[in-house]
């Protein structure tokens, strides 16, 4: 449990005249599930945008298998997969197009082509749309004709197919029902690798509003003005702690 | 006093004061040695020439026509989509490209694209003679580069954000980029490839009137022979020939779930690509020695046109273009305002659709008849011709807007006419002023026609500099016509954008 897998040294991030991030030092080991409080706009999303890869942060060091982001080839940067508070979905594919977008990484183009064209096989992105309570009805809808719920969960099939091994999610329990969240939790914290079979920790940090759902979580990490706040255990959490950043 | 407040509504009818100059000028150059010939063009209107030898040369001139017409639609449409991809945003944020690339091509896409196709033909059948590949050549060149334009503009809507998504996931580059632009292609396709085709046989048409073959080519010579009656049968069976394709285009459905029709696609798209990359090479390798005489000819000849001369041609084209474009915009919601019935407005879709489907120098050739040449002739025919075309776009508007509007109006006792102008005509002024600035864009580039045959602007400079084949002229009048096409395109886009 002590391996660090991610780690950021002094990251600040400047948008504008605006600083978002300001010297953020992190370590994240290996199969650590942290959930990431805050208000909106306290810089969570350009905190999970920054350990995806997708912005380059202003100052700083951040590491990932002991390697900067630039070193990382392909393969690695595919072990970490995103779900984004906006979904960023395709509109005008298909529910299942989209989901078996998340294997675009392992395959060539060819299997994007055949995507595209409905030729290729749908099986395995129809498991997990079914894992996440789709209907097979909505499988061959257009993003665009979904509902907010069905959309979070075709977005949410997407990460899980994608069977890397850190998640990054950004309020991904938005637009669910107290039944759903609980089901959706569960598949998106389980240490299960893609293939169902071999048990593998699986690291994630989850950007959340809702309280009552940290149990799951190890640790709690607070921001607020791009700052970190705190960053202890689950259980030492206390009122005093979100006064700080609430 | 009240200062004057102009809206969408008022900038909509102001161009048409262009008429005050224009018409001052037409009624001066009026002459009536041609106006029994114009009389004898009317007549054969309604009396084409009918038998069986005009018949198979129609069907010969329409098969070839249709031919030029669909292989040069078929080349532009894919490569105009290939190049499409390679001058939007989202290819070289995939690929990471120094963004000076996308500047590159598209500013050579934009040269390409400001030159007319007839412009082309009539230098490339100067350089390599008149044969049926020079005609899908001549527009292929512009037609790429203008449909590289729409869907370049389509792929920049894609959502930054879906590209962040994709990229995230760490997808092969290709694999990205497919599953990116995949929709917005087939979108664009589908609702502006039939389109093209249309616009791709009208100029078909317009090259033949300048000797590439196919219909056009006859319609020129029965008039030059003025034998209008043979004329007629030209014209009517290319206006039928339109009507059917347009019907037919209405019907067509892409159906891009059906993996069959979609596997068959795939196949044109490759095989027109390795067909059109073999006959490049061949054409290159074929015509190598003639093509660097005429090249290298570009250097040693001089120019004879004076400076004042040719700044006098530049003033000429722009005033042109500004004429037109004014006539365009003004006469549609003019005339169907004050003609606000039912009948008059069939009459006007009529006389609309006769506007579109004859050629443009065949209006111009008619109209000198009885009109020696000038500035303003040509502007009329120019303008009167986009005016056919504004005015189909306008009406199809009108007809699908809400009109409880106009009711209320008229249901307060205000005037009919008042009526439409307030309740229908100022909630489309605002987007047809839109699809005007493009459609200037175009009027812009169609001077060089009207510039041929009416003796007017760089258009008329282009042609005598190319009969004497003084190859610096030509340069210098193409990088001046290419330079107003580029300005107006810029300030047109603007216009465009702050109106959409």
């Amino acid at each position: 449990m002590n391996n660090i897998l991610l780690e950021l040294k002094n990251i600040s991030y400047k948008y504008k005249n605006d600083l978002i991030l300001n010297k953020i030092n992190l370590k994240i080991n290996s199969g650590e599930k942290i959930a990431l409080l805050g208000k909106s706009g306290s810089g969570k999303t350009t905190l999970i945008s920054v350990l995806n890869g997708t912005i380059k942060p202003t100052k700083g060091e951040f590491k990932l298998f002991n390697k900067s982001f630039e070193e990382l080839d392909r393969k690695q940067k595919s072990k970490i997969t995103t779900i984004w508070q906006d979904l960023r979905l395709i509109e005008d594919l298909s529910a299942e197009q989209n989901v078996n977008c998340g294997l675009l990484a392992e395959n060539n183009f060819y299997f994007a082509f055949k995507n595209l064209l409905n030729i290729s096989s749908f099986k395995k992105a129809h498991k997990y749309m079914q894992l996440c309570r789709l209907h097979d009805s909505i499988y061959e809808k257009k993003i665009r004709k979904l509902s907010g719920g069905q959309k979070q969960r075709v977005a949410i099939a997407r990460s899980l197919i994608q069977g890397s091994n850190i998640l990054l999610a950004d309020e991904p329990f938005n637009n669910l029902d107290p039944k759903l969240i609980t089901i959706i939790k569960n598949l998106l914290l389980e240490n299960v690798d893609k293939n169902n079979t071999k048990k593998s920790p699986k690291t994630a940090l989850v950007a959340l509003h809702r309280l009552d759902l940290l149990n799951d979580f190890d640790k709690v990490i607070g921001i607020r003005d791009g700052k970190i706040f705190f960053n202890i255990k689950r259980n030492n959490l206390k009122k005093l702690h979100l006064d700080k950043i609430y | 006093m009240n200062k004057l407040k102009l809206n969408y509504t008022s900038l909509s009818f102001l161009p048409i004061l262009v008429c005050i100059p224009l018409g001052y000028q037409l009624i001066n150059n009026i002459h009536f040695g041609g106006l029994k010939l114009f009389q004898e063009f009317l007549i054969s209107a309604f009396n084409p020439k009918i038998d069986n030898e005009i018949i198979i040369t129609v069907i010969n001139r329409l098969n070839e026509t249709i031919l030029i017409g669909f292989f040069s639609w078929l080349v532009s449409i894919i490569f105009g989509a290939i190049f499409g991809i390679i001058s939007s945003n989202i290819f070289y944020n995939i690929f990471n490209i120094p963004n000076i690339f996308y500047r590159i091509i598209k500013f050579f896409l934009t040269i390409i694209r400001s030159i007319h196709e007839v412009v082309w033909g009539i230098i490339l059948m100067q350089i390599y003679g008149i044969n049926f590949s020079i005609g899908i050549i001549a527009i292929c060149i512009p037609y790429i580069a203008v449909n590289s334009k729409v869907f370049a503009e389509q792929l920049e809507t894609i959502d930054y954000k879906s590209f962040e998504s994709i990229n995230q996931i760490n997808a092969p580059k290709f694999s990205s980029l497919l599953t990116l632009i995949w929709n917005p292609i087939i979108n664009t396709f589908k609702n502006f490839g039939l389109y093209r085709l249309e616009c791709s046989i009208r100029s078909t048409v317009i090259l033949g009137l300048f000797g590439i073959g196919g219909i056009g080519t006859s319609i020129f010579l029965s008039f030059q022979t003025l034998n209008f009656r043979e004329l007629w049968t030209y014209l009517w069976s290319l206006a039928i020939l339109i009507i059917i394709s347009g019907l037919i285009f209405k019907k067509i459905k892409f159906n891009t779930k059906n993996k069959i029709l979609s596997i068959f696609f795939i196949a044109v798209f490759f095989i027109t690509i390795l067909f059109s990359f073999s006959y490049f090479l061949y054409f290159i390798f074929k015509n190598n020695f003639e093509t660097f005489h005429s090249i290298s000819s570009l250097f040693k000849s001089s120019s004879d046109l004076g400076l004042f001369d040719f700044f006098k041609l530049i003033l000429e084209t722009i005033i042109l273009s500004v004429l037109s474009t004014g006539i365009a915009i003004s006469l549609p919601p003019l005339l169907i305002g004050i003609f606000n019935n039912n009948t008059s407005k069939i009459f006007i879709k009529i006389f609309a659709l006769l506007l579109r489907l004859i050629p443009t120098p065949v209006v111009l050739l008619t109209l000198l008849t009885f009109n020696n040449p000038s500035l303003s002739l040509a502007a009329l025919t120019l303008g009167l011709h986009n005016a056919g075309i504004t005015s189909k776009l306008l009406f199809t508007n009108l007809d699908n807007q809400d009109r409880r509007n106009y009711i209320a109006m008229k249901s307060l006792g205000i005037s009919k006419k008042t009526s439409w102008l307030l309740g229908l005509f100022s909630q489309q002024a605002k987007s047809y002023l839109a699809y005007c600035a493009y459609r200037s864009d175009i009027i812009i580039r169609e001077t060089a026609i009207v510039g041929v045959i009416g003796s007017v602007g760089l258009g008329w400079q282009l042609q005598e500099s190319l009969s004497s084949f003084a190859w610096q002229e030509v340069t210098i009048v193409l990088i001046a016509y290419s330079s107003i096409a580029i300005i107006g395109e810029l300030i047109n886009g603007k216009i465009k954008n702050s109106l959409t």
